[in-house]
């Protein structure tokens, strides 16, 4: 037990830091904003360099075979300057396929994720935005050798750059055996796929995505017919720890800007942070963000130990959700009226991290889920215990 | 980062959870719950002798001074395990780590080892009427006779004075310096000649709160000291210096299995509570809003655990502390507090019932922890003050 990084792991940190506050700056998330692709090509370049976009992919397929809390500290430092890359939603579909695609998958997707040669999402929402088997309307009907896949997809990031998408699609109805989902690799380019741009609060680069009739190989299959919820689960699990490491870096740096303000505006003849108030709220950010930071990364390492982890996710990102909002939002009552003008660069903080708590989970669905671990199998709960299984 | 426990930690909490089973006596129980000598007694002596014959005391104390050299964690192991049931064992106790930091040799030689054991207790002698968290203003003066000090003046809220073998008190020794530079600390037996202890019963004490509630101590106390003579070798590091010394190992005094246990253990009892009880079948753990409440005070009870885990992780790599001391000691007692004011709404008129009622759910144990959750706030350095070291410290803001 040492819940700190180690060495090896500030290094990263540090590289990761060093690299990214030299290459981005404000100006470049502003350009990316108003940009068709939402992202510099050259620089997804210079992180594939750095081996970065395939950090926790097995080496045998060109990644390097790390933790995911090493990814979890990547992203927290893209988070920090806000990085607009698609390495969130390329890093969560290809470790999807790392786990749980076939050799042929792997083969075909992998190294040319790692190299920067293909960038990837994955489409789950849908008109109901709950992350939930019941919620999965997309169908995939037989066609000879392949599927034919007809519904609509909602908020799927980095579509539109994207060379592979992979959807969660009905192929059954539920039943005792299983949810009647499968998990399909789509080509976002192909026939019967149309794209259209959500403009959000981040504005990031997300659609909606509608396949009419649209055509898949048999090869496009992801596990098995029917048998794909669990690997769903597993993905968005991954994907909303990661998240959270993003939520914690952008946050933790809109908190050290309304500390560097507070130390440098004057008011009533004094630095603003020399009043209580603002010193407490200060105090209180950094909490929240220590908080969600822990939480996210204990998330992300017990899913390295092969540990249950969907409870730990639903706890940062529930917990996130809620406290990187009041940090951010309290590092724009504490900048004033300047915060909130365009031309000052703090609402870029703000947008994002309001925006991603709004992604993978509302508070309210994540502390339902927590919920039914908590009170739905018998036996006593400890802290700091695995809590009861079921039967 | 390594969130779990090695194969050897979980075979300590293992080991210590099987010695508890076969230990831990009624007898003890009925001593703890009778409060007598702070539930210190025969009983509790007894079993710090079979503790320590496991090697399990003072884990993380150095072996010169009767502990074992070992990690912070392993003794965090035991403590958790013994706080679970109320009993204080594993560590030194308050005062300890600045006697170990500031102490003269012949101090720490006959301090350390007793408090280890539990013989010598002390009772802390801060706070003052008119010095509270503005602690630098204490008066209670002590003066240079020689090869003594004469102390006068008055100690407030010395809980531990009624059975505590010494006081750990801070004494104004220079009434001209500027305030943090005039005060010395001083341990001294409270057999001394002129020390009277006037108790001050808190509102746990009618009924009395059931064993196992957070700050369910019926009593603190009021400490006077009349000419009380002590020989200049009470002294704590150099005299003036005290304001100092005192702030070594305050934060270690904050963190540890204890801070967390107070601040979390609510969490669980409610928890289990509701997946065994109904009330004449409503049940709250069907209760959509009841579930949404627990599942986020779990979540905070979590950042409690996480947060002492980084503090624990701190210690063990004898890295310093910024202000994440501070962070612990205003959040897990803020979380206790929506802890067990969010049990009175879930519980609702049950919840009001103290121990003597008829009807009291788990003999009073919520309605009083409502009354002792929000003490946890104030003692010991309250949330605000917290929040000002965090500011002023962690993050570097200026004073007001």
């Amino acid at each position: 037990m040492d819940i700190l990084p180690s060495e090896e792991e500030q290094m990263l940190k540090n590289v990761a830091r060093e690299f990214l506050e030299a290459e981005i700056s404000t100006a470049m998330v502003r350009e990316m904003e108003i940009d068709g692709i939402g992202y510099p090509p050259a620089l997804w370049k210079q992180m594939a360099d750095l081996g970065w976009l395939g950090l926790a992919l097995p080496e045998e397929y060109g990644g390097q075979g790390l933790p995911l809390t090493y990814l979890g500290l990547v992203l927290e430092e893209a988070g920090r300057v806000l990085a607009p890359v698609p390495l969130h939603s390329t890093s969560v579909a290809a470790l999807t396929i790392a786990n749980d695609g076939t050799d042929q998958q792997k083969k075909e997707i992998l190294p040319s994720v790692s190299d920067g040669g293909m960038i990837l999402t994955w489409a789950v929402h849908e008109r109901d935005p709950r992350l939930i088997p019941e919620a999965m309307q997309m169908q995939a009907t037989a066609d000879g050798d392949g599927w034919i896949l007809n519904g609509t997809k909602m908020f799927v990031d980095n579509l539109v750059v994207s060379q592979r998408c992979l959807v969660a699609c009905r192929t059954s109805p539920a039943s005792d055996a299983n949810e009647g989902i499968s998990l399909f690799l789509v080509d976002p380019n192909g026939n019967g796929v149309t794209q259209t741009s959500l403009i959000t609060l981040a504005k990031d680069k997300q659609s909606r995505m509608d396949l009419q009739n649209a055509r898949v190989e048999r090869t496009a299959l992801v596990g098995e017919v029917d048998q794909g919820w669990p690997i769903v689960q597993r993905m968005l699990d991954r994907a909303t720890a990661l998240l959270c490491c993003q939520m914690v870096g952008a946050a933790r740096k809109d908190a050290e800007m309304a500390i560097e303000y507070a130390k440098n505006r004057v008011a009533f003849g004094r630095p603003i942070g020399s009043f209580q108030s603002v010193q407490h709220m200060l105090a209180d950010m950094i909490i929240n963000v220590d908080g969600g930071q822990m939480l996210a990364f204990e998330a992300l390492w017990n899913m390295d130990q092969g540990l249950p982890s969907s409870v730990e996710v639903s706890q940062a990102k529930a917990f996130c959700n809620e406290k990187c909002e009041v940090v951010v939002r309290h590092s724009q009552v504490i900048h004033g009226g300047i915060g909130f003008m365009m031309e000052f660069d703090l609402h870029l903080w703000f947008r994002r991290v309001t925006s991603w708590t709004m992604r993978l989970g509302t508070t309210y669905e994540h502390r339902a889920k927590i919920a039914s671990a908590l009170l739905d199998v018998p036996g006593k709960v400890r802290l700091g215990m695995p809590l009861p299984v079921g039967a | 980062m390594d969130f779990g426990y090695t194969q050897d930690q979980e075979n300590l909490r293992r080991d210590v959870v099987a010695f508890i089973a076969g230990n831990v006596s009624q007898g003890l129980l009925d001593e703890m719950d009778s409060g007598e000598e702070g539930g210190r007694g025969p009983e509790y002596r007894d079993l710090v002798k079979k503790v320590a014959d496991k090697g399990w005391i003072g884990i993380s104390w150095p072996k010169e001074y009767g502990g074992q050299s070992g990690s912070r964690m392993d003794q965090y192991i035991v403590e958790e395990e013994f706080m679970r049931l109320g009993i204080g064992i594993g560590g030194a106790g308050s005062g300890a780590p600045a006697i170990l930091a500031a102490g003269t040799e012949e101090q720490k030689e006959y301090f350390i080892p007793g408090m280890i054991r539990g013989e010598i207790i002390f009772a802390l002698g801060f706070t003052e009427p008119q010095a509270g968290a503005d602690l630098a203003g204490l008066q209670t003066r002590a003066v240079r006779d020689g090869d003594e000090y004469v102390i006068n003046g008055q100690k407030m809220y010395t809980s531990a004075a009624h059975y505590s073998s010494h006081i750990y008190m801070m004494c104004r020794t220079d009434p001209d310096a500027p305030r943090h530079r005039g005060i010395s600390i001083f341990l001294i037996p409270m057999d001394t000649p002129g020390i009277t202890v006037r108790p001050l019963w808190t509102i746990q004490s009618d009924p009395p709160a059931p064993l196992g509630t957070t700050y369910g101590m019926a009593r603190t106390n009021e400490t006077f000291f009349e000419n009380v003579r002590i020989p200049a070798s009470c002294l704590l590091g150099e005299e003036n210096q005290g304001w100092y010394v005192g702030a070594m190992g305050l934060n270690l005094d904050r963190v540890g299995a204890s801070r967390y246990l107070i601040s979390v253990r609510r969490d669980e009892d409610i928890v289990n509570w509701v997946k065994e009880n109904d009330f004449g079948g409503y049940s709250p753990a069907e209760d959509p809003a009841v579930r949404d409440k627990l599942a986020e005070l779990w979540t905070e009870a979590q950042v409690c655990r996480l947060m002492t885990m980084r503090s624990m992780s701190l210690v063990n790599r004898g890295d310093t502390f910024t202000y994440e001391g501070s962070a612990e000691k205003v959040w897990a007692p803020e979380h206790g507090v929506h802890t067990t004011e969010a049990i009175s709404q879930i519980l609702g008129p049950y919840a009001q019932l103290l121990s003597s009622s008829e009807e009291a759910i788990e003999d009073g144990l919520f309605a009083h922890n409502l009354m002792g959750s929000f003490q946890s706030g104030i003692n010991h350095g309250s949330v605000q003050i917290m929040r000002d070291q965090m500011a002023r410290r962690g993050l570097g803001l200026p004073r007001g």
